[in-house]
């Protein structure tokens, strides 16, 4: 294991941070990068309305959760290390469970009715 | 066709849960030594070396799902709506956006397990490898309660 490859590995968690937090974002305001729908078997790019069928926007916003933690990822390599590490060890699965919390509230409505 | 990889599905949903559930005993509950009991094996596996299995499982169960999904979306969903059953689809809207956090989670845990040291990253290696286990687990249900609701070919 090289010291390079191992300074860089620690932003991997950043991203799993980062990830879950835009992943929720991208849901509760619609940020797809992608829209598919299904029943044309069409592709389009950013956020297209349901034409035929319903509209999926599940793999647009894996892309963009995608690609917006892996810019933040990269950016706390810029950081010091060890403070990183330091919160990222707790973050790392307070933020996962405080956005699987929040996406629990925000589909509370399928469950009080 | 669907049909196909929805088995496929299964069965490597089946085989991720089956490796994390055992990594997970075995940081939860380690074995300080074996005594060759089934509770005792099961609590000593050499949990490294489930890492990358789990990883390559989760991410091969994922990509067949979201082969499946747009079935689901047309037929599946529909027919849930139709009989007003919002439990069972709020379950599998939470499933969807749990998996993918789940997804996302995979970096770090793949960390947590390959370069974080032994000692001083112990506490989160275990939260991070159990919160994966209890998403692959809500998942796994969930995907069997709604496919017993409205199988695909029924």
């Amino acid at each position: 294991m090289t010291i390079a490859r191992a300074n860089a590995a620690r932003a991997l968690p950043v991203f799993s941070i980062a990830f879950a937090a835009i992943y929720i974002a991208s849901v509760n305001y619609n940020l797809a990068l992608l829209t598919y729908h299904p029943q044309l078997g069409q592709w389009a790019v950013l956020v297209d309305p349901p034409k035929e069928g319903p509209a999926m926007y599940w793999y647009g916003w894996l892309l963009t959760s995608a690609l917006g933690a892996g810019a933040v990822a990269a950016l706390s390599l810029a950081l010091p290390a060890r403070p990183v590490e330091r919160a990222s060890a707790v973050l790392v699965w307070l933020v996962p469970v405080a956005m699987i919390a929040l996406i629990g509230y925000i589909l509370r409505g399928y469950f009080l009715r | 066709m669907i049909t196909f990889l929805l088995i496929i599905h299964s069965l490597a949903a089946v085989t991720l849960l089956g490796a994390l559930t055992h990594q997970t005993i075995s940081v939860l509950w380690p074995a300080r030594q074996r005594t060759g009991s089934f509770v005792s094996s099961l609590r000593s596996v050499p949990s490294m070396t489930y890492t990358n299995a789990i990883i390559v499982l989760y991410v091969l169960t994922a990509i067949v799902g979201s082969l499946v999904y747009p079935e689901y979306r047309l037929s599946v969903r529909t027919t849930l709506h139709d009989f007003r059953l919002y439990g069972p689809e709020g379950a599998f809207e939470l499933k969807e956006h749990m998996i993918s956090i789940g997804l996302g989670l995979l970096p770090a845990y793949w960390y947590y397990w390959k370069y974080a040291g032994a000692k001083e990253q112990a506490a989160t290696r275990t939260i991070v490898t159990g919160l994966l286990a209890a998403i692959v687990w809500y998942g796994f249900l969930t995907g069997h309660v709604l496919n017993n609701i409205r199988g695909f070919g029924s």
